[in-house]
């Protein structure tokens, strides 16, 4: 082994921490689908990556099996009596940069396979897993590693200052104060005992600030008593992405005790699918119990307040033909699948679906922490075909999606398939259909 | 009882012994217990998964290869019928016209659609690359027991000719690929909790509604 690994610089210390993650960390759910999967081979044509490049690495059974192999070496009677038979590989150093390859390369996690398995396994928590053997081993792409990094030491994966924080919301605020005609519209930064902590994406500080004059706009609005943070904001979650759970217990725990120290009822997620799935779904795992206060997405929170009536919709507002995106982490697996549906309809004059959709749609290519893996980029371009096929097909002037990592993706389709298209968040769509107080039309 | 009887019989002792071994040992890697607050039902993404998660129109990939998953689909009815079958040998059960001819067309079907997923698997360059041996020697050693199973029925002589190569199948099944068809339920289980917890499968709420 030790040849091996000099050849390609990953330390025998690293590989042995990745067996010993194989070894000693497989729940009963991972074993369950690794003894399960019959390499049938009806994935293949459900996943964006393998209908993209048509290269057999990209089956899901085949990025399932470089885990098997090693699972049946280590873990079977077959592997290790007969392992030729059983195609049972000892874990080495070509063997991990292969799965990185695959879980990293090839996979962005969407679990579409999940739902379309003939056997019913989950094979996107195996790619995860697998995700997790890399993080021992330290094999995980540096853009991932390092927003992780930068999440750990400065509260939020783009490295933000507290001070850039202040200034954009108050440079936010003033607009919001303009465009309403109403000097008592605010954006509350770090203000206690308010209902709802207002999380944010770093990357709407930085690059998308209309997101969140949407969402303050709409707030405002509907009277709602919230406030936003000025660290510890962040809803990424990079160590999700990695596999990294010790990581990523930790910077989504960090915002759940920011929302704690402000005393609030509930976590609003803005609109990011992982972020969503982090820290609604995920922490409580983290942290191995159920969270204190309940986290709901924008999208979720908005549709309530047009159910209520507490925000009014003009749909004339927004004529040109709008499609939806749905993300994977917000709707595949995280359930919030019909709420974006409901205030999309009451905002445009003209929305139209893609096909297939809801918890069936195509990935964008983005997920799985790909857009920070540059190492992987002209493969998550060339996944992304299908959901540009799909765009195409629809006509829409506009796309609509609850996910700024699906748009930062999207945007790079848009370029690269020649779409043509405008890209918004959910949140957007619905301020701009929005009918302000005092003014019925 | 004869001698093949009593090696089929100690073989599925031996079978079952081991697939409880199997399963205590995966148990021991610790169960996957979800804490976050439910959106919808564990127990109806479980039913989910365990009946309608089964129709050819559930799933795309299944629509998109439907003779393949059809043919799956007979062939396991067939295995079943084959094993219940095996089974019945050890009571010296005999089975006249017509049920022995509608089990051995029932079972005989199953043999053809074993053998057309074989040489699927041998003749498409996608599915040599994505198998491995046991999955061409087990489908193998399966469609042999069901040619067994036919051939018992029609001429119940070669009960210890069936009963041998049963007993065979079932010693090499807890070693092999053919242990799904325990692993199969604990998936189905786990990832029906997965989507059903979630409000996925089935959907949790109906359009507009948020609460929850």
């Amino acid at each position: 082994m030790a040849d091996s690994v000099l050849a390609s610089g990953l330390s025998d210390e690293k590989v042995t921490a990745a067996l010993e993650k194989l070894i000693k960390d497989l729940d009963d759910k991972i074993r369950a689908f690794l003894s399960s999967c019959v390499r049938c081979g009806l994935c293949a044509d459900v996943c964006h990556v393998y209908l993209a490049d048509n290269e057999v690495e990209s089956i899901p059974a085949h990025k399932v099996e470089r885990l098997a192999k090693l699972y049946r070496r280590y873990h079977t009677w077959l592997g290790r009596l007969f392992p030729h038979l059983a195609e049972a590989k000892p874990l080495t150093s070509e063997t991990l940069i292969a799965l990185e390859d695959a879980v990293f390369g090839r996979c962005s996690g969407c679990g579409r396979c999940a739902l379309n398995c003939s056997v019913g396994l989950d094979p996107s928590a195996v790619i995860r897993f697998a995700r997790q053997m890399l993080v021992s081993a330290g094999l995980v792409p540096k853009g991932i590693q390092g927003n992780i990094n930068a999440a750990i030491e400065h509260g939020n994966s783009m490295s933000i200052s507290k001070k850039d924080v202040v200034e954009t919301i108050e440079w936010l605020e003033e607009d919001l104060r303009m465009t309403l005609d109403d000097d008592s519209a605010s954006i509350p930064i770090d203000a206690p005992g308010k209902r709802i902590l207002y999380a944010l994406n770093p990357r709407e500080v930085k690059f998308f600030p209309l997101s969140i004059s949407a969402a303050a706009m709409i707030f405002h609005v509907a009277g709602e008593s919230y406030t936003v943070s000025s660290f510890d904001f962040d809803i990424t979650n990079y160590g999700y992405f990695s596999g990294d759970d010790k990581a990523a217990g930790e910077i989504s725990g960090a915002l759940l005790k920011r929302a704690e120290e402000l005393g609030v009822e509930e976590l609003v997620i803005a609109e990011c699918g992982h972020g969503y799935r982090s820290n609604r779904w995920e922490l409580a795992e983290w942290l191995g119990h159920e969270l204190p206060i309940p986290v709901r997405s924008l999208v979720e929170v908005m549709a309530e307040y047009l159910r209520d009536g507490r925000i009014k919709l003009d749909p004339s507002k927004n004529t040109e033909r709008i499609t939806l995106h749905d993300p994977c982490n917000l709707v595949r697996h995280g359930g919030v699948i019909e709420e974006q549906r409901y205030l999309l309809k009451h905002s445009v004059t003209d929305f139209v679906e893609m096909y297939p959709n809801r918890e069936n749609n195509y990935c964008c290519g983005g997920g799985g922490g790909l857009l920070a893996a540059s190492e992987h980029s002209e493969k998550r371009i060339q996944s992304g075909k299908m959901k540009a096929d799909q765009i195409k097909a629809t006509g829409a002037k506009v796309l609509a999606t609850p996910c700024h990592n699906c748009i930062d993706q999207i945007l790079e389709l848009n370029k690269h398939y020649k779409l043509g298209i405008e890209i918004k968040t959910v949140g957007e769509v619905v301020a701009d259909a929005l009918i302000l107080p005092g003014n019925s039309s | 009882m004869t001698a093949s009887g009593i090696f089929l019989m100690v073989s599925m002792i031996f079978s079952a012994l081991s697939f409880i071994v199997l399963r205590i040992s995966s148990l021991r890697g610790g169960k996957s217990i979800e804490h976050a607050t439910p959106r919808g039902s564990a127990a109806a993404g479980v039913l989910y998964a365990f009946t309608y998660a089964f129709a050819p129109w559930a799933k795309e990939s299944a629509r998109r290869h439907l003779p393949s998953y059809l043919a799956g689909i007979v062939y396991h009815f067939a295995i079943f019928t084959m094993i219940v079958l095996l089974v019945l040998t050890l009571f010296a059960l005999e089975f006249e016209y017509p049920a022995d001819i509608i089990l051995a067309s029932l079972i005989g079907a199953g043999l053809l659609c074993g053998a057309g997923l074989l040489f699927k698997r041998i003749l498409l360059a996608k599915m040599r690359a994505i198998s491995i041996p046991d999955d061409f020697f087990s489908n193998l050693i399966v469609d042999i027991a069901l040619a067994a199973g036919i051939v018992y029925l029609l001429h119940p002589p070669a009960a210890a000719a069936f009963q041998i190569i049963g007993g065979l199948l079932a010693i090499y099944a807890p070693f092999s690929k053919l242990k799904h068809m325990v692993f199969l339920f604990t998936s189905r289980r786990y990832v029906g909790r997965h989507f059903g917890r979630r409000g996925v499968k089935p959907h949790a709420r109906p359009l507009g509604a948020t609460h929850g």
